[in-house]
């Protein structure tokens, strides 16, 4: 499917492209990408985008580009993600260029009433990484609050955090 | 423009759909995917098979899947891991495909209708013990060259495709 276009006060989540695999794979060459998987080659960047596309194919949703709204350059990755192996979908968020602004949770919050409000989900995880204190600041701004690690044989066990039902952020 | 579909005798051609997801992961999760780098686990052929479909927003070209009887039994076509030439694959997930020519006709289509499109020429990546993929290669007109194998995939034998036969 094609991703819908969504739009808040300050930036636009729109559908990933060509267009974003430099940016997207400069953040993933930096150490800011320890947290999600990083650092990685361009490479493997390519083939991450790739799949971060066909998520959508798979799954009928996936993670957007943010960008301001006068300047398409990709500044993070939001959205709501399920691999094979979580426990449940997950709205997740990283925001390369203009930490500190409130991005991650102006996009998080977009990308949680898509799913609550467009998906009719009742419920949405993040699943954060030990150690990423930024992310966990994000997701308690969001009302989130943290339950059992989730645990993949053989890897650091990771953090979940719940979010309110569409009642409570209605 | 690369057609996203395409049609023959007994096939059509397709772009990676979600259903296609456990026979696929089947074929990942098997043997069968010893020749590519696997078997792979669940997790990994969700992963490899999104990244299939979304190799097509990312080059305007890629792999198609093979469905036959309404099934798919595979997949086909360019990937374009860099920037470099494109490289012709084709995988049956089920070794009860085999033996029918369908991957032979799948991959003919292709070509033919990439050729059609100007592409001049394709490289093929074969270990060299998958016999089968081998004649594949040269049943659609492909030559084995001396040229190494990338270090991604150490040991596999190279072949080319050309649009233009050398006199």
């Amino acid at each position: 499917m094609t991703p819908p276009t969504l739009r808040t006060q300050r930036l636009i989540l729109r559908a990933p492209g060509p267009q974003d695999i430099g940016p997207f794979a400069a953040f993933y060459e930096s150490e800011a990408s320890n947290f999600v998987g990083g650092p990685q080659s361009p490479a493997d960047t390519w083939r991450y985008l790739a799949q971060v596309i066909g998520h959508w194919t798979m799954r009928g949703f996936g993670r957007w580009m943010v960008t301001r709204h006068d300047d398409d350059t990709a500044i993070g990755l939001v959205g709501l993600h399920y691999p094979m192996n979580w426990p449940e979908p997950e709205v997740g968020w990283y925001i390369w260029d203009g930490n500190g602004k409130g991005y991650a949770s102006e996009a998080g919050r977009a990308a949680r009433e898509y799913a609550y409000d467009t998906l009719g989900w009742t419920t949405v995880i993040s699943m954060i990484a030990p150690g990423n204190d930024a992310s966990v600041r994000v997701a308690e701004a969001m009302g989130a609050v943290r339950e059992a690690d989730w645990c993949l044989p053989g890897r650091e066990p990771i953090m979940v955090y719940r979010h309110p039902g569409p009642e409570a952020v209605s | 423009m690369i057609a996203e579909t395409l049609s023959t005798a007994r096939l059509t051609l397709r772009k990676p759909l979600a259903g296609d997801v456990p026979a696929y992961t089947a074929y990942c999760m098997s043997d069968r995917a010893g020749f590519v780098g696997g078997p792979f686990t669940e997790a990994q052929a969700f992963e490899k098979y999104c990244a299939m479909a979304g190799h097509w927003a990312l080059r305007g070209y890629g792999r198609y899947v093979m469905v036959h009887n309404g099934a798919p039994i595979g997949h086909v076509g360019p990937l374009g891991i860099d920037a470099g030439q494109p490289e012709m694959t084709w995988t049956l997930w089920d070794g009860a495909a085999e033996g029918k020519g369908l991957a032979t006709e799948a991959a003919t289509a292709v070509w033919d209708h990439l050729r059609a499109q100007d592409w001049p020429e394709m490289i093929i990546r074969i270990l060299p013990d998958n016999a089968a993929s081998i004649a594949i290669a040269r049943r659609i007109g492909a030559t084995q060259t001396d040229e190494a194998a990338p270090a991604w995939y150490e040991g596999a034998l190279t072949f080319r495709l050309r649009r233009e036969v050398p006199a």
